[in-house]
């Protein structure tokens, strides 16, 4: 038995040295689920104009990313957040440098049926509307009627930075209906007479009214420029300034072409 | 013009660095809002320059605070938890004798973790007890006498490339194994020797490691003069079905070698109630046992019924002694719902585990030492709930019903521990 182990570990080692060499400019890239898709398109297009690039991206969540990036797990954390000043303390005592790289803007509308009188309303409307307070359109200027709520699953990450930037961590009421994806809940609304939903902004279509919040309209401008309320910027943080493989993945990230992945995958370009 | 706004920047930056941080921020801002104003910049451009200043401001104050700790503080962790239980056994021997034991305990563990250099930790770690690998209780008694510590864990850590650890000492388990139930390791023990952790990521969605070690389990005596030894392997596979399902599986195999004619240990159940053993106290087998494991996780598994529950978790494992043809194999099934993680008031978390395990089917110093007092020979159905107290401070019961299989007698025994947890 002592034999036939030793002979196995022998294997193991011999096993681990063959797949050292595999490991040159491999990059990996973990975190948030709100960046994911935007992360996934473009290592995919990326790889296919590079094939000797290996990109394995995996999400996690913000915290899951950064907290990989500073025990030095992945070359790129995700996140839909800034980081936290406990999260570069620590990593100031692993010696990482955490370097913040936006590479695009999260900006989500809020969308009413087009037979709907209301053109606007504050956030804090939104949010009693979406929690319950709020459960007929007399009540937000509008005619008197039921409001039908239309919300995502709690799976996407619009939800998430809805419920973030909206709700401020309460929750939507329980009778909301939920749809699977940005395309479902225009579409559910552009159905429904009374419904109010909300969608990213690269899936706005005619078919719904887009409203304004605290007086602002949605548009890739007020979003970029942060005047619109419920917009935030995506981040790929690096262990300091990216270089090598690192560097050119980001670059292509914020490339015409790396810009215009961001925007076919419902979220705001920077260019 | 773009050379020019650039410049601008960068002069501003230097003078972020020389101090004015927080203000600076806010002459940031304008400053690029007028150079979109004059088209030098886009919205997109402006917002990505704002956003990653501030951020950049943020780290340098940040790192400022850390870097005016000493060095060594800054790459040592310190953690530890006190754990206060009452205990109450119920015994009932074949003659309906029973018997009932009430005892409080309380564990300390106090441990730190110091980086080396960058890829090397060394971690320390001291608890109380008595020396039993599985138990760091020591119960109240003998008057208010003064109570044992003792090391728990000293181990070197070398993260050799990012795919390989190399792990030296006395480790922490999670180091040399992965389980999801403690049917043949207490989650107490901390083995002895030496392991290879070994992981790669298999596209987005799995990941691939592997656990092997070298362990010592006891020194030569003078009646035998080979030690015994345990070599352990285990792949394993970790498989993300989707963002609320994922399954965790491995296949062990753990070779005990040169435990056959060993004297059994003090902390072990042998002789007539553990191991089968020859005269009074030497095993009588080695142990070779495989193990497959596996773990599904789901998360708000009741979410159509309307319920928030966080996460599920199905586990279930089997073992089984090559070296042995009867009362060799072993298997344990359960699941474990409610929050996650136990961190604030209010978290809560019920588990439960049904396990069976025959008299060879592993070396009886390793099982859980509160499944009948660790022995084999035994089925046991544990129940467990955890309530959040408050941040880093749990309220605990854990309920075992347990007896004897292939004995003479059953002789059940129900074991209630009531826990007031602290981390810190």
């Amino acid at each position: 038995m002592r034999n036939l182990i030793s002979r196995l570990w022998v294997i193991v080692l011999i096993m681990l040295g063959m797949v050292a060499p595999c490991y040159a400019e491999k990059i990996v890239i973990e975190g948030s689920t709100t960046v994911l898709p935007i992360a996934q398109r473009a290592a995919e297009v990326f790889m296919d104009s590079n094939p000797a690039a290996d990109i394995s991206v995996r999400g996690g969540g913000s915290g899951v990313g950064i907290a990989s990036l500073i025990d030095g797990t992945c070359d790129i954390a995700d996140a839909s957040r800034p980081i936290k000043d406990s999260e570069l303390e620590k990593a100031a005592s692993n010696g990482r440098s955490p370097k913040a790289n936006v590479v695009a803007m999260d900006g989500i509308c809020v969308v009413v049926n087009t037979a709907n009188a209301v053109n606007g309303l504050t956030r804090k409307q939104v949010k009693d509307i979406y929690t319950g307070k709020i459960s007929n359109w007399k009540e937000a200027g509008g005619s008197d009627s039921k409001i039908v709520v239309i919300s995502r699953d709690s799976s996407s990450g619009t939800f998430e930075a809805f419920g973030e930037l909206v709700l401020k961590g309460e929750k939507a009421r329980p009778d909301a209906l939920l749809q699977a994806s940005n395309q479902a809940v225009v579409s559910a609304v552009s159905r429904t007479p009374g419904a109010i939903g909300y969608a990213g902004l690269g899936y706005l279509t005619f078919s719904v009214k887009a409203i304004d919040i605290d007086g602002v309209k949605p548009s890739k401008e007020s979003v970029l420029t942060g005047s619109y309320g419920i917009g935030r910027p995506l981040f790929m943080y690096t262990d300091g300034k990216p270089k090598g493989a690192v560097k050119n993945f980001i670059d292509f990230v914020l490339s015409e072409r790396g810009q215009r992945l961001v925007e076919e995958e419902g979220f705001v370009g920077l260019k | 013009m773009r050379f020019y706004s650039v410049w601008l920047l960068a002069v501003c930056l230097v003078l972020a660095c020389a101090g004015a941080q927080y203000s600076y921020a806010g002459e940031v801002d304008i400053l690029v809002q007028k150079l979109v104003e004059k088209g030098i910049l886009t919205p997109g451009e402006a917002q990505q320059i704002i956003t990653e200043t501030k951020e950049e401001v943020r780290k340098e104050v940040a790192q400022g605070k850390s870097y005016s700790l000493p060095q060594w503080v800054q790459n040592t962790k310190l953690k530890g938890d006190l754990r206060l239980r009452f205990q109450n056994k119920h015994e009932k021997a074949a003659n309906d004798y029973s018997k009932d034991t009430n005892i409080g305990r309380v564990r300390v563990r106090l441990g730190l973790e110091s980086k080396v250099n960058e890829k090397l930790l060394a971690g320390i770690g001291i608890a109380t007890g008595s020396g039993d690998p599985r138990s760091t209780n020591i119960s109240f008694g003998g008057y208010s006498s003064k109570k044992t510590v003792v090391l728990d864990y000293a181990y070197a850590k070398y993260a050799a490339l990012p795919w390989l650890d190399l792990v030296g000492g006395k480790m922490l388990l999670k180091d040399v194994l992965w389980e999801p139930t403690d049917l043949i390791w207490d989650t107490d023990i901390t083995p002895e020797g030496a392991a290879l952790q070994f992981r790669k990521g298999l596209g987005e969605k799995a990941d691939f490691f592997m656990n092997t070690g070298v362990l010592a389990v006891d020194t030569d005596t003078s009646s035998d003069n080979d030690a015994p030894m345990a070599y352990i392997i285990q792949p394993g596979i970790g498989y993300k079905l989707n963002d609320d399902v994922s399954l965790k599986g491995a296949f062990s195999f753990q070779a005990f070698d040169n435990v056959k004619s060993h004297t059994s240990s003090t902390y072990s159940s042998a002789s007539n109630s553990g191991n089968s053993v020859k005269g009074t106290s030497s095993y009588m087998y080695d142990y070779s046992m495989i193990n497959p494991a596996l773990e599904v996780k789901i998360k708000q598994p009741f979410r159509m019924a309307g319920s928030n529950i966080e996460t599920l978790k199905l586990f279930s494992e089997y073992v089984e002694n090559l070296d042995v043809s009867k009362k060799a194999s072993g298997f344990s099934a359960g699941f474990q719902f409610g929050h996650d993680k136990v961190s604030k008031w209010g978290d809560w978390q019920f588990k439960y585990i049904y396990a069976m395990l025959g008299r060879d089917a592993v070396l009886d110093v390793l099982p859980d030492s509160d499944r009948y007092g660790g022995k084999t020979a035994i089925r046991s159905h544990e129940g467990a709930f955890t309530f959040g107290l408050g941040k880093n401070t749990s309220f605990g019961i854990d309920v075992y019903r347990s007896e004897r299989i292939g004995m003479a007698a059953k002789a059940p025994e129900t074991l209630v521990q009531v826990d007031w947890n602290m981390k810190f």
